[in-house]
């Protein structure tokens, strides 16, 4: 039988630490990627995760379960994340990119996917990871928050602490970076010109063409 | 262009839409705008797109796997990498490796020079000088009265002199030393060797895009190029055909 989140709170709390665990094996890529996504280092997202968890596990007596378990971690993490982009900004250290393992490179390239596949959606990650970056940090976690984790406009701006019209508005502005970036980068976003927009309205997502 | 409840172009609304986060009648009354919109249409065609696009970007893999002990009262759960446990810095490698070589050089020069003074050792391995000195004296004195006895007492009191002043443990504890110096040496190389490799692959994947951007570069300046070509070509055609028909003309007036 597969325990709730609430559930493996309580017996977490009640000093069961392998419902703790099972709660780390659930939520630890979550949130990996979130902090991944937020830093866009490896190492220190890895840092932040784990941090996030240890916090958690020594805040969790004080947890009323008033939001979701997930929201809180996110929570943590988030704050996690914004306290290592503050003190980037302060101490600001030219980091070397962290590069792709030659073994990893060599074991991608299988069967199943060309090299120019591989190539392309690399760059088009690549690509993608640029536009974020470019992105003001509220707008940049906003989508984050709702693309990758699916998270309502409420719970971001529960998350955010900010009224949900800026949500939406943050959304809509870091798309159209997002998508200027793209566009300027040569990655193509389908524009049906002359299309009847009664096709439109039932359906709006494009199939991509990729120049 | 507005409808009842929607004002043409409404960021909040478009994205409600968009994430299909907005209410039955909100999305019918959007729905029914965007028939008659083109420009909402193409904004909301254009974000479907981008988001899409977003989907391409994924996290590294990452090897997590965090758990806690068994004992909650425990502190040491869960913890975060410490200074020594972070990767260090290369400076600080280096300046280890050096550290570790020098230490090793002056070992190695101490060893010679901590003998004890009056050993015996290093007279008896020595040229002439030391090992000669008391013979030397004997035969000064009286060579006759050096026995057989004597010489036999002398070699017994050099070898355990040599036996004191070379215990058996030295070599066996400077061998795991050594070893263990030469363990973090190629320690070193390895990390380093890895430095490398990382950034040869790296290097590599900037070529590719690098190469991968100005070949479309080069491919949208042919075909700009070609296009050139046509148009004059075709130009050139239309000049002959006026030429022509105005022969024609000309022609058929003298006639």
């Amino acid at each position: 039988m597969t325990l709730t989140d609430d559930e493996l709170v309580a017996r977490s709390i009640r000093g069961d630490a392998e419902s703790f665990n099972e709660l780390i094996t659930r939520w630890e890529r979550p949130i990996y990627a979130l902090a991944y996504r937020v830093i866009g280092r490896e190492e220190d997202a890895r840092d932040v995760c784990q941090e996030t968890f240890l916090r958690a596990f020594r805040a969790l007596p004080g947890f009323k379960g008033e939001a979701k378990f997930s929201s809180w971690l996110y929570r943590i993490a988030l704050n996690l994340c914004r306290d290592w982009i503050r003190r980037q900004r302060r101490a600001p250290v030219v980091q070397m990119p962290e590069g792709v393992d030659p073994s990893e490179f060599a074991a991608e390239r299988g069967p199943v996917e060309s090299i120019e596949d591989l190539v392309g959606r690399r760059q088009l990650s690549a690509v993608v990871e640029e536009a974020m970056a470019l992105l003001p940090d509220e707008q940049r976690t906003a989508i984050i928050l709702k693309e990758y984790h699916g998270m309502t406009f409420q719970e971001i701006a529960d998350m955010q602490g900010c009224p949900l019209s800026t949500v939406k508005t943050r959304l809509y502005q870091g798309l159209t970076v997002l998508r200027r970036h793209l566009e300027k980068n040569g990655v193509a976003l389908n524009k049906v010109e002359g299309v009847a927009s009664s096709k439109v309205a039932g359906q709006i997502t494009p199939r991509l063409v990729k120049r | 262009m507005m409808s009842e409840t929607f004002t043409c172009g409404d960021p909040g609304a478009l994205v409600s839409y968009l994430y299909d986060e907005c209410t039955p009648a909100e999305r019918r009354t959007i729905a029914a705008h965007l028939v008659i919109c083109a420009a909402c249409a193409e904004e909301l065609i254009a974000l479907g797109a981008t988001r899409e696009q977003l989907a391409t970007w994924a996290p590294p893999d990452a090897q997590l796997g965090f758990s806690v002990g068994r004992d909650t009262s425990r502190s040491n759960v869960l913890r975060p990498a410490r200074w020594w446990q972070r990767p260090m810095p290369g400076w600080a490698q280096a300046a280890a490796a050096i550290l570790i070589f020098t230490t090793g050089l002056s070992l190695g020069a101490l060893r010679g020079v901590t003998q004890p003074a009056g050993s015996g050792l290093q007279r008896s391995a020595a040229p002439a000088p030391g090992s000669t000195s008391v013979a030397t004296a004997r035969n000064d004195g009286n060579a006759a009265m050096v026995t057989r006895a004597d010489l036999v007492a002398f070699e017994q009191r050099i070898r355990s002199e040599m036996s004191q002043s070379h215990p058996v443990g030295q070599n066996v504890t400077s061998a795991p030393a050594d070893e263990r110096i030469l363990q973090r040496v190629r320690t070193m190389i390895d990390e380093s060797e890895q430095r490398q490799r990382r950034e040869l692959a790296l290097r590599s994947a900037e070529l590719v895009r690098d190469f991968d951007a100005q070949r479309n570069v080069d491919l949208a300046r042919i075909e700009r190029t070609l296009g050139q070509m046509d148009g004059t070509t075709g130009a050139e055609v239309a000049q002959q055909r006026q030429m022509l028909n105005y022969l024609m003309r000309v022609s058929q007036r003298g006639q």
